[in-house]
């Protein structure tokens, strides 16, 4: 089962030993890679999970996959957790990291949705416009979701800044509801 | 009592006088009986005889305390007793009477304070009939009213209610309507101006 503070808990200290080692950068690198192909391959995902397979095999499993491919101490985070019987425990470790490195860095992350794609002007525009307005850096993940209907909605940290034509509606129609029960 | 004094006085003296007369008119009769007064008065009609007139007197009283002691006497005691026993049953007739005054008198009394304590406890009765029937009204008419009140706040209620989930029903379907309309007429250039709009407004109030 998931646990999150377990994730947490691996992620801060990877987060510290690749700050003093000065890999932050390429372990968050590692981490998306190895997030990419978890959330990419059901098969290697349930060989992962699954508790008939032994640690040893996980372990050459993930070495054949990413030993040329990610940083020693990356290597060495995934295979300690693969003794301790951790597995779940890695499909966090990514998010996790990167939180830390932002916040490290005093980095907002935001999430950006539109109807459609947006253009890379447009990306850029909005963070820009985003970061402006936050006084700091911000990175930015976009997703596209068509029942906004139109426009583009930022949310970060606990703050959502709606410019959609859905969220648009959405404060109408609580106005008028606010008016409805004014008038009784 | 003194008519028992004079009766019960001696007899005696009555006697000798009587025994006095009676000789004393045997002796004048003798003695008249020759006098030209008396033959006139008989030649007249008229036989009159002192001495005997006198000893018939003298008779008489000689007799009189007989008949005093067997006639008179009993029947002066016989009248006597009558009268007691005649004032003794007036006596006892206007004791009773008197009792049965005061008995009867004691009875109205009693009877008047029954009657008096039964008219009381009625009126009481009444009374208390009458505020009870005066409060069960009132508590009665206070619970309809309240009754009355409460199906009115009720029936209001409802009515508003009603009336709000149909304003609300009203802005959901302008609003699925408008939604609606929105997308149906939302295409890349009035996404693309939307975008740029939030771009120029937004602003991040902490």
């Amino acid at each position: 089962m998931f646990d999150a503070r377990v994730s947490r808990r691996y992620a801060t200290a990877l987060f510290d030993a690749a700050r003093r080692a000065n890999v932050v950068r390429a372990v968050e690198d590692d981490l998306q890679g190895v997030q990419a192909v978890l959330d990419g391959d059901a098969k290697f995902r349930s060989v992962l999970m699954a508790p008939v397979v032994s640690a040893e095999e996980k372990l050459e499993l993930l070495g054949k996959l990413f030993g040329d491919r990610v940083t020693a101490l990356t290597m060495q985070v995934l295979r300690v957790m693969l003794e301790k019987h951790r597995e779940p425990e890695i499909a966090g470790l990514y998010r996790e990291f990167s939180a830390l490195r932002r916040t490290s860095e005093g980095v907002t992350y935001a999430t950006v949705t539109s109807a459609t794609p947006l253009t890379p002007e447009q990306k850029d525009a909005v963070v820009a416009r985003v970061a402006g307005q936050l006084g700091r850096s911000v990175e930015a993940q976009f997703t596209v979701d068509a029942t906004v209907l139109g426009g583009v909605k930022v949310a970060f940290d606990n703050y959502v800044l709606d410019g959609t034509a859905r969220g648009t509606l959405r404060r109408l129609r609580e106005r008028l509801r606010y008016e409805v029960l004014k008038q009784n | 009592m003194s008519q028992e004094q004079k009766s019960s006085g001696s007899p005696i003296p009555g006697i000798v006088i009587g025994i006095v007369l009676m000789v004393g008119g045997v002796y004048l009769s003798g003695l008249t009986q020759e006098s030209a007064v008396i033959k006139d008065l008989e030649a007249k009609g008229i036989p009159l005889n002192p001495g005997v007139t006198v000893a018939a007197i003298g008779v008489f009283l000689m007799l009189f305390p007989v008949i005093n002691l067997f006639f008179i006497k009993p029947l002066h005691e016989a009248i006597n007793e009558r009268n007691e026993s005649l004032e003794r049953t007036f006596a006892e007739a206007e004791s009773l009477r008197s009792e049965m005054e005061t008995m009867r008198g004691d009875y109205e009394r009693r009877l008047a304070a029954s009657e008096l304590a039964a008219r009381e406890q009625i009126q009481s009765e009444i009374k208390k009939a009458q505020d009870l029937r005066a409060a069960l009204t009132t508590e009665a008419t206070q619970r309809a009213d309240a009754l009355v009140s409460r199906a009115q706040a009720e029936i209001e209620s409802e009515k508003a209610k009603v009336v709000q989930e149909l304003r609300t029903h009203v802005v959901d379907m302008a609003l699925a309507a408008a939604e609606k309309v929105i997308g149906e007429n939302m295409n890349d250039e009035r996404n693309r101006r939307l975008v740029e709009e939030f771009v120029n407004t937004v602003e991040v109030v902490k």
